[in-house]
């Protein structure tokens, strides 16, 4: 049966309860959730694809909170600069002074609010949410108590599992343990620290708004916080003036940190930035392709020594670490969001919020005002094969051609294979049997020439790591090419 | 014979476009006002009609039919202008500058590309001061005049040789002045551009006289900018020109000069009627198909179509009757009065290709559009042929023959420019002839069709040559004879045309200069040098294919046919172009040249590094996905041979190797 939300689930890695239920379980307001996790692992079920059936309904939701320091100089997300008035939040949550608040801070929290409260659940019997996810911007400048105003009204709104994943994004330098402790005492429970370098001079080359000092006074705070066992640590590689040994030292220090996910991001040079004025990809002082390669390829190296599991083309986790809410974007399932500029996946249908403050206003008055609704719309096939090619191949589990074969048909499953047979035997597509042991390219090949019987060996697709990762984008493009001649 | 070849083509450059005369319409009857100028008659009406009876006043004696023959940029499309405004036939100031040259392709490249025609009416005050002057119709024809488009038009008595006043003698003067020697034209030298700083009228009074053997007094001295000296063009028209000699009391029979195809009148024919009289209602045949025609419309061009319904001997205007298709119209046919038969007007040469290439749509599921694009281009040139055919790069398309390499450089504009068409050319081939130890004989316009091991050894292979003429200051005769000979030429000529000038005449192969030959001999004479070419026959050559292969996989809009000594050059040449152009893939690509099974050069494309998008988007995939299908996009752009892509690019800058270098 085809599923809104493509069902790769059963070959995640085993479901385990989060590592630590951070805080007593919220109140459940709808089924238990048990009925959400049947939802979730119902791929097993053997229904031909239907491109009918009723979408499963979000169990995540994504809360972006746009407010920056500053803008640093990579980056063209919708984000609102403060300026250097916001420099020291620390402090705050000690309540000096609930009055000194930014303003524009306190009304962008209420219009989030609102628009919580005008949107409309998708199922009336209740799947709780089982991520949430607060993402930026820099969201550890919002006063923790606005923050716990959302999760709290998410949970009226939607409710929240019994053991919720519950992330938010922090910049070095905005937060200090008491403000910490106070947002994990409002339910979140991972924080994912945007370090991303460990040398000073690159860290000030990117505009970031803080230094070395404050990042290893920020690893101190999470070390120490109790409450707070599941945590991430983002760096970016191929930064301007980035030497080999720079990025051996910061994986070093990323790993002795200890955390129990390493998100490693590749610098994109984006039209509009500050680097996209200053910097073309590949040439000096920004690294070659060959540099920049060999970046990711020692990334994958070092953390996979230090027993990391590369799971997904930017992230590294300890067993059972994963990032939850991103699985749910890997895994195409959906997922509600809030705020400015973020994108949310209902329904079958991605919408995209403003990116400009006056005008994401405004839309949340239509959507209050009921002018503007939530469509509803079954996708187009091919869309939502590409979907789900695009995004399964970003992760180690790779692509169920089983269920693909069943949602979008034999005859395009095997079109899959034949284009990357010769990239089966070049190394850069791994395939593997039913218990994700990898198979030699002749036993893939042996199996697609038996088309009446293809599939009785081969049963996962995924790229190698980190040849074919690294090769991702023509790879996958390759196979939208025959999804979408 | 050379001369004589030349003269064909000074012929063809005779007449400037007639293909504008499906662009024609409107603006034709809406210049009342040219036929109240000073020299327009009044007895033909106002608002430009013009009446079979007023045309019967212009018995053959009254009739002057001429040509205007030049050099690129010495000044022929001005001088038509002035003369079309000295007549009142077009208005000064009014309508576009190279009235004549109505396609884009003809203005920006100041050359002729189809046959055109303009009616006169002159009064000859020269001849007598009155108001009984006696009045002349001119017929100014402007037909091609490059060597490409191969036409002979034997029934002209005469025509203008214009020479620019400080260039002198070019190339192509020579080329045009032989052209219409040896078919017995009245030349009238006109020295153009006198205003000039630079003009030196009697070093090129010199010139005429040393090359051409030309009385200095005949040449006029004019300057069509400044006007100054132009009324004594037409009456040397008229004095020196003889009028047409047909015979008035024959059955019709007339010389086809060119025709076009309008979407709603059908095939419009130029025609030049040299016995007889053709009237509205006549029926007609071709001499060439035999096929039969009713004359549904027949006028002058006065100068857009006007219709008179009536054509007397000497005269040339318009015939519409009914052709479904300009193949049915062949340049240089005679028509005559049907049921009657006639002696063909010499002038019909079938076409001759001698420049080949395949044509492909760049985007390879655009074939259906190309397709209609080539058969509407083709409905104005039949002079190109088209044969479908497939090739393993490029999917579908089409080997299209031309006369030359102007003629298909000027193929592949009209397609871009007048359909839109995106298109891949193969490298341009010229028919070569293989003869196999067996005996057997083929002709190759494709290389891809010459097999690379046929298993039979070749006896002797025979290229196409051409006579050269190139005209260049004497400071560069040096690289300029350098140039020839690394192109295989042989030197048949070499001399001064004055103090400053030389000459040099070259057999080549029509091969070597097909690609780039004309660039490198303008860039290493500071564009100085001027050429032009005539046909010669066929010469036997050591001739071997060229296949490039990709990663062991032949390309075979790739293939090429060289001299075997240049092999070598060329392969190398070739296989490093390509690696600049085709993009890194995910795996290593080897590129080679092979003579059969023998490589004799290769390079080595190292497999793409990265190409990753490691970045969170806050779950925003839309973006990505953007990304990729833009990607995949590029991919389908892409030719593919094998597993490897090929930008489109690649196919264009091979075309830019040269032979030599």
């Amino acid at each position: 049966m085809l599923r809104l939300a493509f069902p790769l689930v059963s070959h995640l890695p085993p479901r385990k309860p989060p590592p630590i239920c951070s805080r007593p379980q919220p109140a459940r307001r709808y089924a238990p959730s048990s009925t959400a996790a049947a939802a979730y692992t119902s791929s097993s079920s053997s229904t031909p694809p239907s491109p009918s059936l009723s979408p499963l309904p979000p169990a995540s939701a994504y809360v972006h909170l746009p407010f920056c320091r500053k803008r640093c100089h990579y980056c063209d997300f919708p984000i609102v600069a403060l300026g250097s008035a916001a420099a020291s939040p620390r402090g705050k949550g000690e309540g000096e002074g609930e009055g000194a608040d930014d303003p524009r801070i306190v009304d962008y929290v209420r219009l989030l609010l609102r628009e919580v409260a005008a949107t409309r659940p998708v199922s009336d019997d209740g799947v709780p949410l089982e991520t949430v996810f607060f993402g930026g911007g820099t969201p550890s400048l919002v006063p923790p108590r606005l923050v716990a105003a959302v999760l709290d009204a998410l949970r009226g709104r939607f409710g929240l599992s019994a053991c919720p994943e519950v992330s938010i994004e922090m910049d070095p330098g905005t937060f200090d343990a008491a403000r910490l402790a106070e947002l994990v005492g409002a339910g979140v429970n991972r924080v994912s620290l945007g370090v991303q370098a460990f040398q000073e001079g690159l860290l000030r080359a990117c505009g970031r708004a803080h230094g070395v000092e404050e990042v290893h006074e920020a690893l101190g705070i999470l070390a120490s916080c109790e409450g707070l066992q599941n945590w991430s640590l983002d760096l970016i590689s191929s930064l301007p003036n980035q030497t080999q040994e720079m990025w051996e030292e910061s994986l070093r220090c990323a790993v002795d940190a200890r955390p129990t996910h390493v998100s490693v991001y590749d610098l994109q040079i984006e039209k509009g930035t500050k680097f996209g004025q200053m910097y073309t990809p590949g040439v000096f002082p920004l690294p070659s392709d060959t540099e920049s390669a060999s970046f990711y390829k020692i990334a994958s190296k070092r953390l996979s020594e230090a027993g990391y599991n590369h799971y997904e083309i930017s992230s590294y986790c300890k067993p059972g670490y994963e990032c939850k809410h991103n699985l749910t974007y890997w895994q195409n399932r959906p997922f509600y969001a809030f705020g400015l500029g973020s994108a949310s996946y209902i329904n079958g249908v991605r919408y995209s919020r403003p990116r400009r403050m006056k005008e994401y206003a405004e839309w949340v008055q239509h959507l209050e005002d009921g002018t503007w609704i939530h469509e509803c719309r079954s996708p187009d096939m091919k869309d939502l094969a590409m979907d789900v090619v695009m995004l399964s191949l970003r992760t180690a589990w790779g692509l169920d051609l089983q269920s693909f074969s069943k949602s979008f048909g034999r005859s395009l499953t095997l079109s899959l294979c034949n284009i990357f047979k010769p990239f089966v035997e070049s190394g850069l597509v791994i395939a593997m049997d039913s218990k994700r042991r990898a198979l030699p390219h002749t036993a893939f090949e042996l199996d697609l020439q038996n088309e009446g019987d293809f599939g009785s060996r081969v049963a996962f697709i995924r790229l190698s790591d980190p040849e074919g990762f690294l090769l991702s984008n023509e790879l996958i493009s390759l196979a939208f090419g025959t999804i979408s001649p | 014979m050379a001369g004589a070849a030349a003269l064909r083509r000074s012929a063809r450059r005779i007449s400037r476009h007639l293909a504008a005369a499906s662009s024609f319409s409107r603006s034709a009857l809406q210049q009342p006002e040219r036929l109240l100028s000073s020299q327009a008659s009044p007895e033909h009406g106002a608002r430009g009609a013009v009446s079979g009876s007023e045309l019967a006043l212009y018995p053959p004696e009254r009739v002057r039919n001429f040509s205007i023959i030049a050099h690129v940029d010495h000044g022929k499309s001005t001088l038509a202008d002035r003369l079309l405004e000295l007549t009142g036939t077009i208005q000064k100031g009014h309508g576009q500058p190279q009235y004549l040259d109505k396609l884009q392709v003809e203005r920006e490249r100041g050359i002729t590309v189809k046959a055109q025609t303009a009616t006169m009416f002159y009064r000859h005050t020269t001849a007598s001061q009155d108001s009984d002057a006696p009045r002349y119709l001119l017929n100014l024809i402007d037909t091609p005049g490059h060597v490409d488009f191969s036409y002979e038009v034997s029934s002209l008595p005469g025509c203008l040789l214009v020479v620019d006043a400080a260039q002198g003698v070019q190339a192509q003067t020579i080329a045009n002045f032989y052209l219409a020697f040896e078919s017995n034209l009245s030349i009238i030298p006109v020295i153009n551009k006198i205003d000039q700083p630079t003009a030196d009228p009697d070093n090129v009074k010199e010139q005429l006289k040393r090359l051409f053997d030309i009385d200095p007094s005949e040449a006029l001295l004019t300057s069509a900018k400044t006007g100054k000296g132009l009324e004594q063009v037409l009456p040397a028209v008229i004095d020196r020109i003889p009028s047409p000699p047909g015979k008035c009391d024959s059955p019709v029979r007339m010389l086809l000069l060119d025709s076009y195809y309008d979407e709603y009148k059908g095939v419009i024919c130029h025609v030049a009627v040299v016995d007889g009289a053709l009237r509205k209602g006549d029926k007609i045949a071709s001499a060439a198909t035999g096929r039969a025609y009713e004359v549904l419309d027949v006028g002058i061009m006065h100068p857009e179509l006007t219709p008179t319904g009536v054509l007397y001997t000497g005269q040339v205007g318009y015939v519409i009757s009914g052709m479904r298709s300009t193949k049915e119209a062949r340049i240089g046919d005679t028509l005559h009065q049907a049921k009657s038969t006639v002696e063909p007007l010499p002038g019909f040469k079938p076409a001759k290709h001698m420049v080949f290439s395949g044509l492909y749509p760049a985007d390879g599921s655009d074939f259906e559009a190309l397709s209609h694009a080539i058969e509407k281009l083709t409905c104005n040139d039949a002079s190109v042929s088209v044969t479908k055919e497939t090739s393993n790069a490029l999917g579908m398309g089409f080997r299209c023959g031309f006369l030359g390499l102007l003629h298909m450089d000027v193929f592949h504009q009209r397609l871009e420019q007048e359909y839109g068409a995106q298109v891949i050319s193969t490298i341009p081939t010229v028919p070569y002839i293989f003869e196999y130890g067996d005996g057997s004989k083929i002709q190759v316009e494709n290389p891809a069709a010459l097999a690379s091991n046929p298993g039979k050894r070749v006896a002797a292979c025979w290229e196409p040559t051409v006579i050269a003429t190139i005209i260049i200051p004497s400071e560069y005769v040096g690289p300029v004879i350098m140039l020839c000979s690394e192109r295989r030429g042989e030197q048949l000529e070499y001399t001064f045309i004055d103090a400053q000038r030389a000459l040099l005449k070259y057999r080549l192969p029509l091969k070597e200069i097909i690609v780039d030959f004309y660039n490198e001999l303008k860039g290493i004479t500071s564009g100085y040098a001027t050429f032009d070419y005539e046909d010669s026959e066929y010469q036997q050559s050591d001739l071997v294919k060229l296949d490039i292969l990709l990663n062991g996989q032949p390309v075979d809009a790739m293939a090429t046919i060289v001299h075997n000594q240049k092999a070598q050059r060329v392969g190398k040449e070739l296989v490093e172009k390509l690696k600049k152009f085709i993009e890194r893939q995910m795996f290593e690509i080897t590129i080679q040249a092979a003579i059969g099974s023998k490589i004799i050069a290769r390079e080595t494309l190292s497999a793409m590094r990265k190409n990753v998008l490691a970045k969170c988007y806050g779950g925003d995939i839309t973006r990505k996905k953007k990304l990729l299908e833009k990607q995949k996009e590029g991919k389908k752009r892409m030719k593919r041979v094998g597993s490897v892509d090929i930008p489109q690019e690649a196919f264009h800058e091979l075309l830019k190797v040269s032979n030599s270098k």
